[in-house]
């Protein structure tokens, strides 16, 4: 009874196999593998040139961000030069080339830095012109970073793009302004 | 059309062709006597996938002060220390982590490490793999020493011979140090 309708079953289920146009539908997978391949490559390039959002770790930005779970929007479609003191910036780190780090621009071309005015890392009275085609940068949270201050001016080059807003978490989402406060403001 | 992303891609991950221009790699690539710049493939998987970085390879980087695309030669990696030439200041110097010594093969017309010093692996974008064009020298681009000269004569086997002394004088100023890169 039971075997034969196992036999039946096999019985249709062989026909519908042979009736199938394989060739069809290794084409149509196929093609669909591709064009996932092909979206992926889009969104990344898109990423990588354009802009999105990124999750931010590390102590090194405090108070400005915190050492986890904030996500922040980035902007890929800036030209280093144009760039203001008091960006946030992020770019290649210079002691390894695997990782993005974002810090707030604090020299540009031409400027005269102190290499660290609390004498920890150099001693207080030593000072840099910055370099053309370089800048300098600076982690807000000083004590918890690794920058300028230790890897010297940071080429251009190197630079990626600019931090534009926080976009989580809700409560403390906003545009990131430029807080820089000129003392003596320049002249040009 | 619809296949751009992908193909744009590949060409960022995985290999380019490009027009390579410029004295400084001489006689190495573009030399005095080809009629054509040197067409090369870049290889970008290498740099940006598997971070081999050696002691030797031709290069494409960023140049730290203008941004545009230099080819040079790595001579040393983090950890070593160099015997620099003129007009670097200081007459060795101890590469830092994450960052290498680049020299064009030509001292003379090279913009490099000694007039900008070490270098950050970051600005490195790929490494040139094999010339395709002029059709003269086609073929990967090998290591200085490895190509066979049956005849111990002739032009090309002369070129092969002053390569490879380039590169013992390169290598005898390099101090390979203990960190691995």
């Amino acid at each position: 009874m039971s075997m034969s309708r196992l036999a039946a079953l096999a019985e249709s289920l062989s026909s519908k196999f042979k009736r199938t146009d394989w060739d069809g539908v290794t084409k149509k997978w196929g093609l669909r593998g591709l064009a996932v391949v092909n979206a992926a490559c889009a969104i990344h390039l898109f990423a990588e040139h354009v802009g999105w959002i990124h999750v931010v770790a590390g102590p090194s930005m405090l108070p400005t961000m915190s050492a986890s779970g904030e996500a922040v929007l980035e902007n890929r479609l800036i030209s280093p030069s144009n760039l203001k003191r008091g960006d946030l910036v992020t770019y290649v780190s210079p002691l390894d080339p695997t990782r993005m780090v974002c810090k707030r621009l604090i020299g540009l071309p031409g400027d005269v830095v102190c290499v660290d005015p609390t004498g920890a890392t150099a001693p207080s009275t030593e000072h840099v012109v910055i370099p053309k085609g370089h800048v300098w940068f600076i982690g807000d949270n000083a004590e918890m970073s690794r920058d300028s201050r230790q890897y010297g001016p940071v080429s251009m080059s190197l630079i990626r793009g600019k931090l534009v807003a926080k976009v989580w978490p809700l409560s403390s989402a906003g545009w990131f302004r430029n807080n820089f406060h000129y003392i003596d403001p320049p002249s040009h | 059309m619809v296949w751009l992303p992908t193909g744009v891609a590949f060409t960022q991950y995985f290999y380019s062709l490009r027009l390579v221009s410029g004295r400084s790699m001489q006689p190495t690539l573009n030399p005095d006597d080809s009629v054509w710049r040197d067409i090369v493939v870049f290889d970008h998987f290498s740099i940006n996938w598997l971070q081999q970085y050696e002691r030797g390879d031709i290069v494409a980087l960023r140049s730290p002060h203008e941004g545009k695309l230099i080819v040079k030669r790595i001579v040393a990696l983090p950890g070593d220390t160099v015997k620099t030439l003129p007009p670097y200041p200081d007459a060795e110097v101890y590469l830092p982590e994450g960052h290498a010594w680049v020299e064009g093969d030509e001292p003379f017309k090279s913009e490099d490490s000694n007039y900008f010093g070490p270098v950050p692996l970051g600005l490195i974008d790929s490494k040139l793999s094999a010339i395709v064009w002029p059709p003269a020298r086609f073929g990967p681009i090998l290591e200085p020493g490895t190509g066979k000269h049956r005849p111990q004569s002739g032009p090309a086997w002369r070129r092969e011979r002053d390569s490879l002394e380039r590169d013992k004088r390169r290598q005898s100023r390099v101090t390979i140090g203990s960190q691995v890169p």
